[in-house]
């Protein structure tokens, strides 16, 4: 009865199912990784389709014998309290936490899953910004503060993770459309750092490295220190650090990285050039110049969270949202074209010389939370 | 003076003194001057006793006015609103036709010949209506339902109250409660005025019952010369102006159109290959609910779910009035358009459209059907005419060339050349001139219907619009660069109707200088023609169009084009000379190309091309970092921060466009006057107040909106206090709310929802009309043109235009398949219970299907437990499969939907409460066994299972014997068992020895299955009178196949036989009865010859005691006779009694039996009488 969409590749892999979901369109991907040497679905994004089949109900996946095409017609969202998964490896949970906190708001029961992993790494973003910034972001879409929470039971990088997080979503009706172009101005940084299997002093001199940045321009820093032990630090040993400024309107821009071991590469050995491992205080004053970057570039997220932020715009009740961004990122203009194809929703971007940001509109899809039951 | 003088005096008013009005008005001035009425006699008893029961009772009154107010619902109907929805219902026979015809006579003077499919009108400055006749059918009750935004009820007050108009209120309950009044017709049947009167006042209560008390019902007291009394029909037009529909739930989340006009664009040679091909229609209407955007799946009710594959704005047919100054409505305003009744003599058929045109009303200033023969022949004709005509003819043969061009438009082709409609052009507006001038100057006294076959005629050719079009040729270059500037450019078909959009602004202009004489043509105003005809000048269009286009995109450099790819704007551009059709698959290959396909041609710097590129949202490419540790560096960014320049932040954020114009257009542009209800278009204060208002910042937008949006509150507000006012006196002042000045929560939502309202409606203001609908859909309001493709053919064969059809857009996930669980209460009007498993036919959003539902109850633990039929008075659980809808949608469901049926069709009204693809439903079974062999505790239970397997899965259940023992399955007991190897035989252990003779239960939940069935009404895929049948349920089935219902004999109650046991008399063995104790040992005593001397003795009574004796038996004796006395004349009575009684009955059931005879007998005529005029 209903058609499928086609898709080839496995780019933007979880907002194609994510939207597929939600839109609730079957999908079918093909050509994943065809003409590569290890052909077909990567192992996270397997364990995606998991977690998916974990709290919607019902759906249906079909992977061929090379991985390289998949069928996915969704279910009903059901979200629901005590789950586990065991995110995999080859990605940190950062990488399922975005999809799921967009799933858990449309789902039938609030959703309260504990997720085990690797909680920070530098290809996705850490835990600590989702706390800081992600969870904010969409607090201002009209979700109930109290309900959206991430608590980090324990920290775990790459390679071996042995993290934990408990991520609690309540599920809503509609998310209401925004109108929020002012960005302000940056009126306290805050930040986290942490270490696990690892002395607390690279925290430390992470923590001087980048308030010693900041120092030029806001005397409100305050970075947290995290130094976990035992069972609570994970398997393996590394550090990181999480900053986010919070601007008078209520932005919050974000920047973050991890150093950790690396990890195996698909085909089994280690990296062949091995990056050199920088020490901490220049980590420190990379995160915090990243972070001045993105205050630099204005806009009211910083460009990790662009497509969250368009996506949650498109989500939106049939009202006009008006967001202000800093220069469109790749993902986000990737974003962007998902939602067209998915939602039917079109944004006018409009660039503003002026700050050189880029202002977004659009009508929000009007996606109710169909599953949710009558009360 | 003078003359003032001369007349007669008139006499001065009077106010009454006394009397009803004198009362009423006094107490009216004593309310509005807030004087209480009643005087206290008692201040003491109303005087606050105790502070405790004072605050009490505040927080009563507190708690009542926030249970009264309800979350208030956003209104997303931008713009012009659509016309109105009114739904005329009713039995037949009872005059809704007419109602419609004086109705539309009372609001635009013309006659209406028939009533078929919706006629919209123009009533006001700011208000359209839609009037729609519903039929006696069924399913065209619940289409009705679904779009009407106020219903009119008529039933005839001499035969009271009819089931359609129940089932018909009940639907729209159910589909959410639109405004209802009713009209009481055939009043003039009555010729007792009391029995009249009773009449209306029971009608009238049970009409409120049904809706609420002092719902309105209104009195058509008779027919003068066939019509409504055109005083009652006046204040019935006025009642339905001043009712405001309110937003429904389901109506405001999904957009509709109400068809007004069906046509197959099969190309014909499809058809006369195969005349049952899937065909090609298009459909026009009005939307309503919410945006459309393209590409949207739409379901036409009765037909099935489709994609549209196109859609088109129209020039609205019945435009609302320019703004004018003037207070009413000029006659010229008043349009009204009803492509398929016949309104104007125009029809529009299937495939044709045929001109109905008076022979005595045709003047020879026309020749008719475009033929040059002339209809009037019979009558008498000079030279000069003759001569008249001849020219006429030679004229007209470029008209029939037209003609032709007019027919090739129905089948959506231009084919011809560009040239020869510019040559064809320069003929209309050589012609129109000399014909318009004839016709106002030839013939004064032509009356309208005159008037307007001859604009018809004009319009077959023309478009109506005439003289227009002879000033359009010299207004063409101005005209178009306005719409240049607008950048309003409809551009993405290749059948552009803002062409007609300049005419039509132009037009306007032009009326204002003609003044009021071209009444006439402007009453073809609002034909379905005028837009049409422009057709033949889109060659024209496209080409003055293209640079223009290109101008428009090299203006904006366009991030959009960047991210979305070109392919959004160039497409329709490039398609500009192709069909639809074309254009559309186009445009589904480009919904199924890759997207990494699309991205690698683009190029651009923002690409993301590769298809299998690293799904990865974190931003890490940084390029190059600054060294922040600059001084120089930070300062750069120093103004982001608080502790920089404050000003220049805000100044960063103030700058919302790209400043300039863009910006200038966006804040201020279209707004509203809500007050005076004018609007004021953004170009007109463009000039004068662009420099202005440059630098004004956000803020003062954001107070701005605020204002408006109060402002809109306040009217709100007020109105609803007016019309309290009106409706019930019941506020003495001490109403809470009139008090409570501060804003309360509920005010400030509203407020907060008119500020987005506001919001959405300026914020694209900027953008040019084709981007804004590719961001936010079509507007609701605009009159749509869909296109639809592989419709069945039965839709066309069987096209009824009294039937209304409706195309509702379905939302996310709605056109997907489930299980659905719904709340279910059985019609306390309905005779039957419903049975499990039973097909019923439900009306359920747009939808309208069979399915099979299981019904449930949730018992105390949860549980969902199957019942098999639906409870007599309560709410019961449903679950059915079905296209999914959201929660909270009701629905009503039918089990038999045929006109003859006599009793109450609604079966059941219901809403859904979720949906989920797993339903479980369980339903009790009992598993029966007997034991089979018994070891102590220890039983083999037979009978019980079938298989050693499925005891495995029983393993550990409970178990428990009639008596009550209790016990557990253990295991299948094969090889314990010495006897020879039996399946099925479970060893089980009880907590006492159990009987051979025992029964052992075993007690269980299974799932019961709800079936995968739903089958789509398809109505409107065969002829209307036909009934649809689908499947059957068990009763009808056996009903036609003549199966009696099986029996279960173990199931019958039968007495039960239970025999007396006799038991033997007790022997105790000698050994054990010496040892028992002397009470309980058996006394052997041995039987005397003769009986004792106790036995043998006589008692004698002594005297007294004799004599008391005496007297007691005979006052027996008394009491004896006279009861049997009076048994006997009780039984005399009685019987006699009875004969009475008998003798009544008799007489009574003569008389029934005569006024049922007269009843059917009038009830067939009746029906007769119906069936004739519907023939």
């Amino acid at each position: 009865m209903v058609m499928m969409k086609k898709m080839k590749g496995s780019q933007s892999f979880r907002q194609r199912l994510l939207l597929s979901t939600l839109s609730s369109t079957p999908i079918s991907i093909d050509e994943i990784r065809a003409d590569e040497t290890i052909p077909g679905l990567r192992p996270h994004e397997v364990n995606l389709l998991r977690l998916l089949e974990i709290v919607t109900d019902d759906p249906v996946v079909d992977i061929n014998e090379t991985g390289t095409r998949l069928k996915y017609k969704p279910g009903t969202i059901v979200g629901g309290k005590n789950l586990v998964h065991s995110c995999s490896l080859s990605r940190s949970i950062g990488y399922y936490l975005e999809p799921l906190l967009l799933l858990g708001l449309f789902g039938k029961k609030p959703l309260s899953i504990r997720l085990k992993g690797i909680t920070n790494d530098p290809r996705d973003a850490s835990v600590d910004t989702f706390r800081s910034t992600t969870l904010n972001i969409i607090k201002r879409f009209g979700v109930p503060a109290e309900d959206l929470e991430l608590k980090i039971e324990a920290r775990g990088v790459a390679p071996n993770g042995g993290g934990e997080v408990l991520l609690t979503v309540p599920n809503i009706k509609t998310l209401s459309a925004v109108h929020w172009v002012e960005e302000g101005m940056v009126k306290k940084i805050r930040g986290t750092t942490f270490s696990t299997r690892v002395t607390s002093d690279f925290e430390h001199s992470m923590r001087f490295a980048a308030r010693g940045i900041f120092n030029n321009l806001l005397p409100d820093v305050h970075i947290f220190q995290d130094h976990r032990a035992g069972a609570q630090a994970g398997k393996s040993p590394g550090y990181g650090i999480s900053l986010a400024a919070e601007t008078t309107t209520g932005c919050f821009i974000s920047a973050d990285t991890t150093v950790s071991c690396e990890r195996p590469d698909e085909t089994g050995e280690l990296d062949v050039e091995k990056k050199e491992r920088s020490p901490a205080e220049d980590t420190g004053v990379e995160v915090a110049s990243w972070l001045l970057q993105e205050i630099e570039k204005g806009g009211v997220v910083d460009s990790t969270h662009q497509g969250l932020l368009f996506l949650l715009c498109a989500l939106s009740e049939q009202d006009v949202s008006k967001v202000r961004v800093g220069t469109l990122s790749p993902y986000a203009v990737e974003t962007l074209r998902n939602i067209k194809e998915f939602l039917g929703v079109k944004f006018a971007i409009k660039p503003d010389p002026l700050t050189g940001t880029v202002i977004l509109k659009c009508t929000g899809s009007g996606l109710i939370n169909l599953s949710r039951k009558l009360s | 003076m003078a003359a003032d003088e001369l007349m007669p005096s008139h006499r001065s008013h009077r106010t009454p003194k006394s009397g009803p009005t004198a009362r009423k008005k006094s107490e009216l001035d004593k309310k509005k001057r807030g004087i209480s009425v009643d005087k206290q006699k008692n201040l003491k008893a109303f005087g606050v006793k105790s502070v405790v029961h004072a605050k009490k009772a505040k927080h009563h009154a507190a708690e009542k006015e926030q249970k009264r107010l309800h979350l208030p619902k956003i209104d997303r109907n931008y713009g012009e609103a659509p016309p109105f929805v009114v739904v005329v219902q009713g039995p037949p026979g009872v005059g809704k036709s007419l109602v419609i015809k004086s109705l539309v006579k009372e609001f635009t003077k013309q006659n209406v010949p028939e009533v078929r499919g919706p006629i919209t009108i123009v009533q006001g400055k700011q208000r359209r209506f839609q009037f729609v006749e519903c039929p006696n059918d069924i399913n065209a009750m619940v289409d009705c339902a679904k779009v009407a935004d106020l219903a009119l009820l008529v039933v005839d007050g001499s035969y009271g109250f009819e089931m359609e108009t129940f089932e018909f209120l009940n639907i729209m309950q159910v589909h959410g409660f639109p405004r209802v009044m009713g009209v009481l017709t055939h009043l003039d049947k009555f010729n007792d005025v009391k029995k009249l009167r009773k009449t209306k006042h029971h009608l009238k209560h049970r009409f409120w019952t049904e809706i609420y008390h002092g719902a309105k019902l209104f009195y058509l007291s008779g027919l003068i010369h066939g019509k409504y009394t055109p005083r009652e029909v006046h204040n019935l037009a006025r009642f339905v102006i001043v009712i405001k529909p309110q937003p429904l739930t389901w109506r405001t989340a999904h957009p509709y159109v109400l068809v007004d006009r069906l046509e197959d664009v099969t190309p014909p040679e499809k058809v006369q290959m195969d005349k049952k091909c899937d065909r090609n229609i298009t459909v026009f209407g009005y939307l309503r609910g919410c945006n459309f955007k393209k590409r949207m799946k739409v379901h036409i009710a009765g037909v099935g779910d489709f994609i549209v594959a196109g859609v088109t704005a129209l020039t609205d047919p019945c435009p609302l009035p320019s703004a004018g100054k003037k207070k009413g409505l000029r006659d010229r305003d008043k349009l009204f358009y009803a492509p398929m009744s016949g309104i104007g003599d125009l029809v529009y058929d299937k495939d044709a459209v045929y001109i109905n045109i008076n022979s005595h009303q045709v003047q020879y200033s026309k020749t008719d059907d475009g033929k040059g023969e002339p209809t009037n022949k019979g009558k008498g004709r000079d030279v000069g005419e003759d001569l008249v005509k001849s020219l006429q003819n030679t004229k007209y043969s470029v008209d029939e060339k037209l003609d032709k061009t007019f027919i090739n438009f129905f089948g959506k082709k231009t084919s011809a050349s560009s040239e020869t409609k510019l040559k064809a052009e320069d003929a209309y507006h050589s012609l129109p001139e000399g014909s318009d001038s004839e016709s106002q100057s030839g013939d004064d006294e032509e009356d309208i219907v005159g008037n307007e076959s001859e604009m018809k005629q004009e319009t077959e050719i023309h478009g109506g619009r005439l003289r227009r079009k002879a000033i359009f040729k010299t207004d063409l270059n101005e005209d178009d660069f306005e719409e240049a500037d607008d950048l309003e450019l409809d551009s993405y078909d290749p059948d552009t109707y803002d062409f007609e959009e300049a005419d039509d602004a132009e037009s306007d202009d032009n009326e204002v200088e003609d003044g009021g004489d071209d009444s006439a043509s402007d009453s073809a105003d609002g034909e379905p023609g005028d837009y049409q005809i422009d057709d033949k000048d889109s060659g024209n269009i496209s080409q003055w169009k293209a640079p223009l286009k290109e101008i428009a995109r090299k203006k904006n450099p366009n991030l959009m084009q960047i991210v979305y790819g070109a392919s959004s704007l160039a497409t329709p551009l490039i398609n500009e000379n192709h069909d639809i059709s074309d254009d559309d698959e186009s445009d589904d290959e480009d919904f199924f190309k890759p997207k990494g396909e699309q991205h690698k041609n683009l190029g651009g710097g923002l690409d993301v091309g590769y298809v299998n590129s690293e799904d990865c949202s974190k931003f890490v490419n940084y390029g190059y970092l600054k060294n922040w540790k600059e001084k120089e560096v930070c300062e750069s960014i120093r103004d982001r921060f608080t502790t920089g320049d404050w000003s220049k932040a805000a100044l960063r954020d103030k700058n919302l466009g790209t400043g300039g114009e863009g910006e200038d257009d966006e804040l201020y542009g279209d707004f509203e006057d809500l007050e005076t209800g004018e609007k004021h278009k953004s170009h007109e204060n463009l000039e004068s107040g662009a420099n202005e208002n440059e630098d004004e910042d956000a803020e003062v937008v954001e107070r701005r909106l605020k204002k408006l949006a109060r402002r809109a509150k306040f009217d709100a507000e007020s109105n609803k206090s007016e019309l309290e006012e009106d409706d019930n006196d019941k506020g003495d002042g001490n109403n809470p709310r009139s008090q409570a000045d501060e804003p309360g929560y509920a005010d400030k939502l509203k407020e907060a929802q008119e500020i987005t309202k506001q919001r959405n409606e300026l914020e694209y203001n900027d953008l040019d009309e084709e981007t804004r609908i590719e961001l936010a859909g079509f507007r609701t309001g605009t009159y749509l043109r869909l296109e639809i493709h592989n419709v069945p053919y039965e839709m066309v064969e069987f096209f009824d235009p009294c039937h209304p059809i409706l195309v509702g857009g379905i939302g996310f996930g709605e056109d997907n398949v489930g299980y659905m669980q719904a709340r279910l209460k059985k019609h306390r009007w309905h005779k039957k219970v419903l049975k499990t498993r039973d097909p019923i036919i439900v009306s359920i959003g747009w939808r309208r299907y069979q399915t099979i539902p299981v019904f449930a109850i949730e018992d105390r633990n949860g549980r969902h437990r199957m019942l098999k039929y639906t409870p007599e008075h309560m709410h019961c659980l449903a679950s059915f499969w079905g296209p999914l809808v959201p929660p909270n949608t009701g629905f009503v469901a039918f089990q038999n939907l045929s006109n003859n049926q006599a009793g109450f069709r609604i079966t059941a009204t219901s809403v859904v409460l979720e949906f989920n693809h797993q339903a479980r439903i369980v339903k009790k079974i009992k598993l029966v066994g007997t034991p089979c062999k018994i070891k102590k505790k220890t039983a083999f239970i037979k009978d019980m299972f079938t298989s050693d397997l499925e005891i495995a899965r029983f393993e550990g259940s409970s178990v428990r014997t009639v008596s009550g023992i209790r016990g557990q399955v253990k295991k299948a007991g094969k090889n314990m068992l010495d006897n020879k190897a039996e399946e099925g035989i479970a060893r089980c252990t009880f907590e006492d020895q159990i009987h051979m003779s025992d029964m052992v239960f075993l007690r269980a939940w299974t799932t019961v299955e709800v079936p995968q069935f739903y089958n789509p009404l398809t109505t409107a895929l065969q002829p209307r009178d036909k009934t649809w049948n689908g499947m059957k349920t068990f009763g009808e089935l056996r009903r036609e196949l003549n199966i009696p219902i099986p029996v279960n004999k173990d199931s019958l109650y039968k007495a039960i036989e239970r025999k007396q046991k006799k038991f033997n008399p007790l022997q105790i063995p000698k050994r054990l009865e010496k040892d028992l104790p002397f009470m309980s040992k058996p006394k052997n005593i041995p039987k005397r010859k003769r009986p004792s001397l106790e036995d043998k003795r006589a008692v004698i009574m002594e005297p007294k005691e004799r004599k008391e004796h005496t007297i007691i038996q005979q006052f027996q004796l008394l009491q004896h006779h006279t009861m049997k006395k009076k048994k006997a004349t009780d039984q005399k009575k009685r019987k006699e009694y009875e004969a009475e009684k008998a003798k009544n009955e008799e007489i009574n059931k003569k008389r029934r039996r005569e006024e049922r005879r007269d009843r059917y007998r009038e009830e067939d005529k009746q029906k007769k009488k119906t069936r004739r005029s519907l023939d």
